[in-house]
């Protein structure tokens, strides 16, 4: 499929420029351009002396690219399976795919059309093998060609020989020999063809005539299941786009059910009408497969993005796909039945405020065997399949505070003695008075697990003036190196 | 002796007259009856309240007079307010609402099928005040760490939807929503939202607001909390000098059910899980000597900071909404 971007009639002739060979050259150019006689190709500096009244732009890559992936994703509402080709081609594996648009003519057609409304100057090609497809895409004088099963050879015949997909340096040594046409390669031997042009050669012939198998590379995973809705009149507000997803729920729930799965990622695409779509992603913490509870999900990440999500002229399309689904189990209700259901609630609302709040929103404590207060007790993203380790035989030897920092906090704490603990300590600009202390509580450094083990912790419960209870604790002994200094880790009730 | 007993009318006339025009209950103003042998520390709180309303859940303190202020305990299916002063007390205001809660979560239901608890931390507070951390839970408050989730909240509106979901839902025995300052959203229409999902799922909720003052909500429980120097540890030799007890809390209860009002000094069990009250003599010692919750003698707990922190703006509607209810 070609890329090229048509002006209406009464717009000046336009040349994009690119920097080649430290020359500007003529990278792309609009109808107007192209009946002046301009090519892609030649020199700025030759265009401009001969046609001064030219417009000229400098090419963009990152836009160009940025465009056909959007169109990528467009075209995401025919196909699951779109790759990018190159810099300006797409290929659409519709194997399976065509008789939702009533045949592969039809549906040919139908991409045309939609894309020329669009404004884009489309060339396009449906074939058997992607070879086929992008050579008769390309060098073939009809805009749309179905090439039928079968008919690859005669088709690729007359072709020159820049339709195989061949590198520069092959093309051009094959045509100093006098092989101008892919006909001439077809029928001649081909282990001297190998031997001396490379394998890449006769790989490309083989992949063109469906010799070979091959794969196109999609932007994106297909998903094992996906219900979808065209829709004939655009729609736009989020209560419409909620009735779909409870529709497309539903549909999907026999499907679920027939494979014992259930949803464990669920995507939701949402195509406007100009091309851009919207995709939304909700994990879900056990495997779903009621719509109700589905629609629930998506209803709060909609929620959240109320702002963001910006409808334009409205979507014509909305798909829900099951990006990752998981098998379902079957729950054998016990007596107590009541903590199952409690469970269930309980997850459904962690999916829920994380599909709002954000992946890790929710948070679960994870113990660990370790001394390292930080260590031995953190909190993790509760989405995350993790072996929650259970308690630890690990006797707790002193108090533990019932908050601690994300990061100790420097203190400045003078004492009696310097092995001591502190009399007054200044946190955050305030001085405290310590009244009572406990301690230390020496926790040593954990050698075997870093290479770069921290220093020795000396910990202290203090009491300041007011009643307030702290976690301190002193880094490092006296007689190192370094000074030993005063962190703030806790606080206790 | 008769001129003495007039001049006392004359007083109470006067608070009456006070109190009607603070809009307060004037039954906290009462002449207290003598109880026995706790008069001293009774006189504050009026009279002893009647038998629990049937159909309120409630959760004892373990503190008498906190409890009879209280009305018998902590209302289990309310929204209850926790207010600290500054983000420095975070321990010991968040160290109290962990106490209500594991009082909530432990009467009723046995210890093994207790529910979990949901911790609403938004995200600010949570960087300046620590995280929870889950053996000192553990260790202070029985706290199982497979039973508490935490929700980070970047924002108070998604604190408050979270919060609101998950008092809805009844599968948490308690839930706290913890948050810093006096934000213009957490109003009155906010936290009545929060207290009608608690009291239609049966489930209490706990407001933390640390670095606050106190502010008109909707909650039925209002109490403002300071840390107090701990009690000296216990030995078989007695009190060991210098040594730091279990937690200790300087409680004011600002807002309560009954309308009665007052300042505890409250030591927590963590062995038995309640709390325990502090003598009166002791606890003009021991609590901070700004005057927050120190006792002044009078009959009727002075106000601080010029008034008496918000008192409800629709005259004790939420009170009457209570009584109703319990009727």
């Amino acid at each position: 499929m070609g890329r090229n971007e048509s002006a209406p009639a009464d717009f000046p002739p336009l040349v994009i420029s690119q920097r080649e060979n430290n020359a500007l050259r003529i990278a792309a150019l609009n109808e107007q351009a192209e009946l002046l006689g301009l090519k892609p190709g030649m020199g700025i500096a030759d265009a401009r002396a001969m046609y001064p009244g030219i417009e000229v732009m400098e090419a963009d890559p990152d836009a160009d690219r940025q465009l056909l992936e959007s169109l990528a994703d467009w075209c995401d509402r025919f196909t699951p399976l779109v790759a990018l080709d190159g810099r300006d081609g797409l290929f659409l594996d519709i194997s399976g795919c065509s008789h939702l648009f009533g045949g592969e003519d039809a549906m040919l057609a139908e991409i045309i059309r939609r894309l020329t409304q669009q404004g884009f100057d489309i060339r396009a090609a449906l074939a058997s093998t992607p070879g086929m497809a992008w050579a008769s895409a390309r060098h073939s004088h009809s805009r749309d060609r179905n090439v039928p099963a079968g008919q690859e050879e005669q088709t690729l015949a007359p072709m020159p020989l820049a339709a195989l997909r061949l590198e520069e340096k092959t093309r051009t040594g094959l045509e100093r020999v006098g092989l101008r046409y892919v006909g001439a390669l077809i029928d001649a031997p081909r282990a001297p063809l190998a031997r001396r042009f490379g394998r890449m050669l006769v790989t490309r012939l083989d992949q063109a005539l469906g010799v070979v198998e091959e794969a196109i590379s999609p932007r994106l995973p297909v998903s094992p299941l996906s219900a979808e809705r065209q829709l004939a009149e655009p729609i736009g507000t989020t209560e419409e786009i909620e009735r779909l997803i409870l529709i497309l729920a539903r549909t999907l729930k026999p499907d679920l059910e027939r494979r014992g799965e259930g949803a464990r990622r669920l995507l939701l695409s949402l195509f406007r009408v100009d091309g851009v779509v919207a995709r939304i992603v909700v994990g879900t913490s056990r495997p779903l497969r009621e719509p109700t509870t589905i629609a629930k999900l998506l209803y709060e990440r909609l929620a959240a993005l109320e702002g963001s999500l910006d409808p334009g002229y409205g979507f014509d399309m909305v798909r829900l796909s099951i990006a990752v689904a998981a098998p379902f189990e079957m729950e054998q209700t016990d007596l107590a039945e009541g903590t199952s259901i409690a469970e269930e609630e309980f997850s459904l609302l962690a999916d829920r405020i994380r599909a709002r709040l954000g992946e890790e929103a929710v948070l679960v404590p994870a113990l660990a065997e370790s001394h390292l207060p930080e260590r031995r007790a953190r909190f993790v993203s509760s989405g995350k399949e993790i072996a929650r380790p259970t308690r630890t035989s690990q006797p707790m030897a002193g108090g533990r505070p019932i908050r601690l920092l994300e990061k100790p906090e420097p203190v400045e704490a003078s004492a009696e003695v310097p092995e001591g603990p502190p009399l007054s300590f200044r946190w955050r600009r305030a001085l405290y008075r310590v009244a009572r202390a406990e301690g230390p509580e020496r926790i040593a450094p954990e050698w075997w697990r870093e290479e770069k083990p921290g220093q020795t912790r000396d910990y202290f419960r203090v009491e300041d003036m007011d009643g307030r209870r702290y976690w301190l604790y002193r880094e490092g002994l006296y007689g190192e190196q370094t000074a030993p200094r005063w962190f703030l880790h806790g606080f206790f009730p | 002796m008769a001129r003495m007993a007039m001049a006392k009318e004359q007083i109470f006339a006067l608070r009456r007259q006070i109190a009607k025009i603070e809009g307060s209950l004037p039954e906290r103003f009462a002449v207290p009856e003598a109880a026995s042998g706790c008069e001293a520390a009774l006189r504050r709180y009026g009279r002893p309240e009647k038998a629990p309303a049937a159909g309120v859940p409630l959760s004892e303190t373990g503190a008498p007079h906190l409890d009879a202020a209280l009305g018998n305990g902590i209302l289990q299916t309310a929204l209850t307010e926790i207010t600290g002063r500054e983000t420095r007390d975070s321990g010991a205001v968040s160290g109290f609402a962990l106490a209500l809660a594991a009082l909530v979560s432990r009467s009723g239901e046995g210890r093994e099928t207790a529910r979990p608890v949901l911790w609403i931390g938004l995200a600010d507070m949570l960087s300046e005040g620590g995280f929870p951390y889950a053996p000192g839970l553990e260790q202070f408050f029985g706290l199982a760490p497979e039973k508490l989730l935490l929700v980070r909240a970047n924002r108070l509106e998604d604190g408050l939807w979270a919060a609101e979901e998950a008092a809805r839902l009844g599968s948490f025995s308690a839930t706290i929503l913890e948050l810093r300052g006096n934000p213009a959203k957490l109003d009155l229409t906010a936290t009545r939202r929060l207290h009608l999902r608690a009291r239609e799922a049966g489930r209490a909720l706990l407001l933390v607001r640390h670095s606050a003052e106190p502010v008109p909500t909707a909650a039925p429980t209002r109490l403002l909390v300071s840390p107090a120097a701990s009690p000296l540890r216990e030995t078989l030799a007695g009190p060991l000098p210098r040594s730091i007890g279990p937690p200790a809390f300087a409680v004011t209860l600002s807002k309560s059910r009954t309308g009665r009002n007052g300042s505890f000094v409250l030591d927590w069990n963590p062995h038995d899980f309640a709390f325990q009250e502090r003598w009166p003599s002791r606890e003009r010692q021991l609590v901070r000597k700004n005057g927050r919750a120190q006792d002044s003698g009078d009959l009727v707990a002075a106000s601080f900071n010029g008034s008496d922190s918000a008192p409800a703006p629709w005259g004790g509607l939420a009170h009457g909404q209570e009584r109703k209810r319990a009727s």
